[in-house]
């Protein structure tokens, strides 16, 4: 097996598969183009040729060598300590700081901004470690009030409303009474 | 040019008004992009619907100083944090960041006022003086196979900065590349892999990739830092850099002015490139090439200067062809054209005060940073004070509304934060983040010019090389990919 570790497989197979998905996938648009040779799959066939043969000389590199950082190479961040899980309770946590925040995005669209955006942020905190209920419930509320402050009041910046019941009408009475406060001023 | 400069001055700070609007530019471009999470972009989108009620001039103004104190802006958390406030940033957080985390985020962040100050009014000095013999120039001698060549170039330096290996930083390259071609082909307009969903038509708008890919993944990297007890807050400090220090790097500053001048001259390659490209040149040029990426303050002197210095350049292609050369530009052409105007040769014949008034602006936009900037410094390394737990919901927050806002797309939210997790993974295997971010950018300037050029020389790949500027730009490149190729198979790994 050389010098290779379980994360070099994982990352040769994860490297040759996008190349393998993408190219079968670039069949079902290789129409020709009237006015240029190489069509619209040229270029992207020509990256997913590239990827495949310099993943593989990654897992060469890693092969060989293994995975250290080369001599010289800048911005890796090399000297960074390895972070090693040792219970799963903190892979739970990484997860959910992981999973949150596209659970936030996907909810975006039914729930809206102005009601989801509190939970999340409180949610947000939990899932870093925060215990304190003061802390998290005084912090949820001062982001809440910067950004409604910030976006919605001083830069009417457009922002999702919901479509799904109660939401969307929490989300119309801030509005509603953003229009009464400008009026008022 | 003195008499048209003056006259220029004149009318930016004969009217209260417009002095307002400046003032308002400064003072955002900087705020914007130095609050982590959003950047000048997220402003610019804000705006851009009120710069109708403004004249042209005010409106492109406006717009111009923005570039100007935004793109220094994007530094602070770049050091601070690192977080790049826009792409052009990110090789300053290859130095910066770990000066942060060594104790000397004053110096880092006070050699970027500077440098950024001198980059931005070098900059502004060439573009007033020369904006008309450069554009006829470049209408000249850059065509497609230039600006191909320049695209390779630039993606051959980025492989070679970032990532642990260099294999590492060519699959990061190639991964840019393959995410810019998903959407609309840019010859033919047929969809590529957009698998179904009508979004994806349009493309991955870059905005959302880079908050995800630098600013989420950066908050899930010391999540986990901070689930496992490892966390450690970066140490707070105020030490501006001396003058002696910063005099030491003068070749380093000038050597960035004329790389990032040419860079932003060129259109659609803008100051990103000029930043990869000013860091790549201080590391080649220097006899401690180790010792970049570990708090090297020439590391962050050299991006910035370039980026900045590419603010100016950007605005030749704009103003001189209609050609935007980034995504600022790009908005600049949006407000040009509710105008009823086109940016283009002849509003330098047709609109002559409003060239002048924007490079009035941008000259004192750039003096301003110095200013403004070491007094706004001195406040915004406070945000190291504030605790994380408070700092990651805030930026995640700032970081969904910056994508939102600038197309109004729920989808962008989403593809910010599964940017944010392929980042995270990506950057724990020593994969580089700026190199993907590059590649994104690059790579349909890079796909459209190669399809133009390809066409202009009937497919004879020979021609190129009968283009000076392109074969040296393809020679040079050829070399890079040729150096990094030799150290991958004939070096020993660093020993840790």
């Amino acid at each position: 097996m050389g010098k290779l570790s379980r994360s070099d497989i994982f990352e040769a197979i994860f490297w040759l598969l996008i190349a393998v998905i993408f190219f079968v996938v670039s069949f079902s648009f290789n129409q020709p183009i009237e006015i240029y040779k190489f069509g619209a799959t040229g270029w992207p066939r020509v990256i997913l040729f590239l990827m495949a043969l310099v993943a593989l000389g990654n897992f060469y590199h890693a092969y060989s060598k293994g995975s250290k950082a080369q001599e010289g190479r800048v911005g890796a961040k090399e000297n960074d300590e390895p972070i090693e899980y040792t219970s799963i309770g903190q892979y739970f946590k990484t997860g959910m700081v992981l999973i949150l925040p596209l659970l936030y995005a996907l909810s975006l669209k039914p729930v809206g901004f102005y009601s989801g955006t509190p939970i999340f942020i409180a949610l947000i905190m939990i899932a870093w470690g925060e215990r304190r209920v003061r802390f998290i419930l005084t912090n949820t509320v001062l982001i809440y009030a910067i950004l409604i402050g910030l976006f919605m009041l001083v830069l009417n910046a457009p922002l999702p409303q919901g479509n799904m019941s109660p939401f969307y009408d929490i989300s119309a009475f801030m509005l509603k009474t953003k229009t009464q406060l400008d009026q008022m001023f | 040019m003195i008499e048209n400069f003056l006259a220029g001055t004149a009318t930016l700070f004969g009217d209260p008004f417009t002095i307002g609007i400046f003032v308002f530019g400064v003072l955002g471009g900087m705020l914007f992009g130095a609050i982590p999470g959003v950047s000048m972009l997220t402003l610019a989108a804000i705006l851009l619907p009120f710069t109708a009620d403004l004249s042209p001039a005010q409106g492109v103004m406006l717009f111009a100083v923005i570039y100007c104190t935004g793109t220094y802006g994007g530094a602070i958390t770049a050091i601070l944090f690192n977080i790049p406030g826009a792409p052009e940033n990110a090789p300053t957080a290859f130095d910066g960041y770990p000066m942060t985390q060594k104790g000397m985020a004053g110096k880092a962040v006070g050699a970027a006022v500077l440098c950024s100050a001198i980059g931005g009014v070098a900059s502004a000095l060439v573009m007033m003086s020369a904006t008309e013999p450069l554009a006829q120039w470049a209408i000249m001698n850059i065509g497609p196979p230039e600006i191909f060549a320049l695209v390779f170039f630039g993606l051959a330096v980025a492989s070679s900065v970032g990532g642990r290996t260099i294999w590492k930083g060519w699959l990061s390259v190639l991964l840019g590349l393959l995410i810019a071609t998903i959407g609309q082909d840019p010859v033919g307009g047929i969809n590529r892999f957009n698998f179904g969903y009508s979004d994806l038509a349009a493309g991955i708008a870059f905005v959302p990739a880079i908050l995800g890919f630098f600013a989420v993944s950066e908050i899930f990297i010391q999540a986990e830092k901070n689930v496992s007890g490892k966390y450690l807050a970066p140490k707070f400090n105020v030490d501006f850099p001396s003058f002696f220090e910063l005099w030491a790097h003068k070749i380093a500053v000038v050597r960035s002015i004329l790389v990032g001048f040419f860079c932003g001259i060129l259109p659609g390659i803008g100051a990103t490139l000029a930043a990869f490209m000013g860091y790549g040149e201080a590391v080649r040029w220097s006899k401690n090439k180790a010792e970049f990426g570990t708090g090297k303050l020439e590391g962050v002197i050299s991006s910035e200067t370039a980026n900045n210095a590419a603010t100016g350049a950007a605005m030749i292609p704009l103003l001189a062809l209609g050609l935007p050369g980034g995504a600022l530009t790009a908005m600049m052409v949006a407000v040009f054209q509710m105008h009823d105007l086109e940016p283009g040769p002849l509003v330098f014949y047709n609109s002559p005060e409003l060239i002048w008034i924007v490079f009035a602006a941008m000259f004192y936009a750039n003096l301003s940073i110095l200013f403004v900037g070491l007094i706004e410094t001195k406040t915004i390394l406070y945000l190291l004070k504030i605790p994380f737990q408070f700092l990651a919901p805030m930026i995640l927050m700032l970081a969904s509304i910056g994508a939102y806002i600038s197309r109004g797309l729920v989808l962008d939210v989403i593809v910010m934060f599964i940017a944010g997790i392929i980042g995270f993974l990506l950057r724990r295997s020593g994969y580089s983040i700026p190199g993907i971010v590059l590649g994104l950018i690059l790579g349909k300037i890079g796909e459209q010019n190669f399809a133009q050029g390809m066409q202009m020389v009937h497919y004879d790949l020979g021609t190129y090389f009968s283009r000076p500027i392109c074969t040296i730009l393809i020679v040079a490149g050829v070399l890079t990919l040729l150096k990094s190729l030799h150290s991958a198979f004939f070096q020993k790994p660093k020993v840790t």
